[in-house]
């Protein structure tokens, strides 16, 4: 990592530890809540960013950790953070098994196994109320003996910025560089001895291992587990937060689940149209500058500062 | 000397089209040997079966005696067969560097260190005269310096076999004694076979052992340099290709 980079981020991180001195409880569950946006939009941005393949699974996928880890503590007594860590490993498995099945597909297929994987986990979640309390919501204890918004702040800014660092070292890796050689030319990859669909099947495993991290923690922070964590909405929402952010850069996602976290709080008033209207900015932002709001304004400023 | 590499009655067809028919060859170890052919013969049709792009409909491919016919790509250039493509292919949006570090990262060793991967690629760019161009992004460089980035990418696969689709095309005379020098050396210090497409017929009739020719996806001709200019059913399919 360069210098100046290490500089930003370690500012960043300064930066990171004040809010709850001067913040609003509300304001507090806003930031706690983009933290685990920037969970899910930076592990979706490593396959859809990285690999090229558009999941729609990312959501499912989060909520797999949340109601595995929420059944395990309310079922067998287990404490939070080993519920999370099996969550994360059955969503890790289950991202292995479905990318297997359906990365040889590729392309728009993947899109629509994974559409439909989502739609049948939130089917199965709703109908199977004895064990998930359907659509009432499945109550979960909590990370903390006593409720403060200011642990599960710093809980989450640790949790991200730990996975932000796996995820940056991922990037930089030669994983990181087969998965980008994937995404150029797959069959120029295949001919220089890259194991195309292993690379593809890795990087979706991973993501969803990620993803099933975040709905974890986000389960235990909110305590009431409901499908809505694992609906389409919220992958949407995830989405037009990488599309818009800019998807392919480290920090696009990051930027843009705080900006569409905090737009959506000013604008939830007029209803819950925010995604619709979020997914029309990035359908426009994908046609029109792929390279998100991150790369439009790295591209002002070099044209600033240089 | 031995067979490296052995063809069998390969046909691959596209529709209706028959792009390549019961096509034999053979190449030994050590060799350097040129495919020509008309547009549209069924070159780079056949280069793609030997290196897995496709997969032929009848027929069967060996190299060193193993059975590849119906491998994927990755196993057979692990195998050590390697290619340049007629259209470009480099990874646009890397770096030259990153372009040779895929190259060495496909062999699939893990035993060494991301610092030696390094400067092995490195090395290689030098090799093919892109030194300097490291850190630039493939994208910049002209279709000529994309070539060469190809064969550093496909040399870091360390392969016994290199199929080289069209290296010559657009190169200026001076440029094209260059290439054809790096090639021998590819050839006599790297110890690899060569099997190479090319339209300047003075180039590959001076470099190569041997010559087989296609026409309309079928081996017409197959033989020295000076046997193959006078054969008479290889100056019809290029004369036939002018009348067109
Ligand atoms: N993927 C494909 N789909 C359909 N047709 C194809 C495909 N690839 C090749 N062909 C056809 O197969 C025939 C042989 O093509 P090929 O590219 O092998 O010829 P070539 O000898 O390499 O010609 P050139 O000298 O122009 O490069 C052509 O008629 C071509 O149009
Ligand atoms: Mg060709």
């Amino acid at each position: 990592m360069g210098n100046k980079k290490l500089w930003i981020s370690f500012a960043f991180i300064i930066l990171a530890l004040f809010p709850p001195l001067f913040l609003s409880q509300y304001w507090l569950h806003v930031m706690i809540i983009s933290l685990f946006y920037v969970m899910m939009a930076s592990s979706w941005n490593l396959i859809a960013g990285f690999t090229g393949q558009v999941s729609f699974a990312h959501a499912a996928f989060s909520g797999m950790g949340a109601y595995t880890s929420g059944m395990l503590t309310v079922y067998l007594g287990l404490p939070p953070w080993l519920g999370i860590l099996i969550g994360t490993g059955v969503a890790a498995l289950l991202g292995f098994g479905l990318g297997y099945l359906c990365i040889r597909m590729g392309g728009i297929y993947l899109s629509l196994t994974t559409l439909g994987f989502s739609e049948i986990l939130r089917i199965i979640i709703t109908n199977e109320d004895q064990w998930t309390r359907g659509t009432m919501g499945l109550q979960v204890p909590g990370f903390f003996v006593e409720y403060s918004k200011t642990s599960y702040y710093y809980l989450f800014l640790i949790v991200t910025i730990l996975l932000l660092i796996v995820i940056y070292k991922i990037i930089h890796s030669e994983m990181g560089l087969t998965f980008r050689a994937v995404l150029n030319d797959e069959v120029a990859a295949s001919s220089s001895g890259i194991n195309t669909v292993r690379v593809r099947v890795l990087a979706f495993a991973i993501s969803s291992a990620m993803s099933g991290l975040a709905g974890g923690f986000y389960g235990h922070y909110l305590m009431l587990i409901t499908p809505d964590v694992p609906s389409l909405g919220q992958m949407f929402l995830v989405l037009a937060m990488a599309v818009i952010g800019g998807m392919g850069s480290f920090a696009g996602p990051i930027v843009g689940s705080f900006v569409l976290e905090i737009l959506s709080e000013y604008i939830r008033v007029y209803g819950e149209y925010h995604v619709l209207l979020f997914g029309l900015i990035a359908l426009a932002m994908a046609r029109f500058a792929p390279e998100g709001v991150v790369g439009i304004l790295r591209k002002k400023w070099r044209r600033e500062w240089a | 000397m031995g067979v490296i590499i052995e063809g069998k009655g390969l046909t691959k067809s596209f529709g209706g089209l028959t792009a390549v028919k019961k096509v034999d060859f053979h190449l030994n170890k050590g060799e350097i040997v040129g495919l020509i052919g008309p547009n549209g013969a069924g070159k780079t049709t056949l280069f793609n079966l030997m290196s897995g792009v496709y997969h032929p409909e009848e027929g069967t491919l060996s190299f060193n005696g193993m059975e590849i016919t119906s491998l994927k790509s990755f196993e057979i250039c692990r195998l050590g067969i390697a290619r340049t493509f007629q259209i470009v292919r480099p990874f646009l949006k890397m770096s030259c560097l990153e372009n040779v570090l895929i190259g060495i990262i496909g062999r699939g060793d893990p035993r060494e260190g991301i610092k030696a991967k390094g400067e092995e690629a490195r090395k290689l760019l030098k090799f093919v005269s892109l030194e300097g161009h490291e850190k630039n992004s493939a994208n910049n460089l002209t279709l000529i310096e994309k070539k060469r980035l190809e064969m550093a990418r496909a040399l870091a696969t360390q392969p016994r076999l290199l199929l080289l689709d069209e290296v010559l095309a657009g190169l200026n005379p001076s440029e094209i004694l260059q290439a054809l020098e790096l090639i021998e050396v590819i050839r006599t210090q790297l110890k690899m076979t060569i099997f190479w497409i090319e339209h300047v017929m003075g180039a590959i009739m001076k470099a190569s052992d041997r010559i087989i020719v296609l026409d309309q996806g079928e081996k017409i001709k197959e033989g020295r340099p000076e046997e193959v200019v006078n054969d008479s059913k290889v100056i019809e399919a290029y004369l036939g290709e002018s009348d067109a």
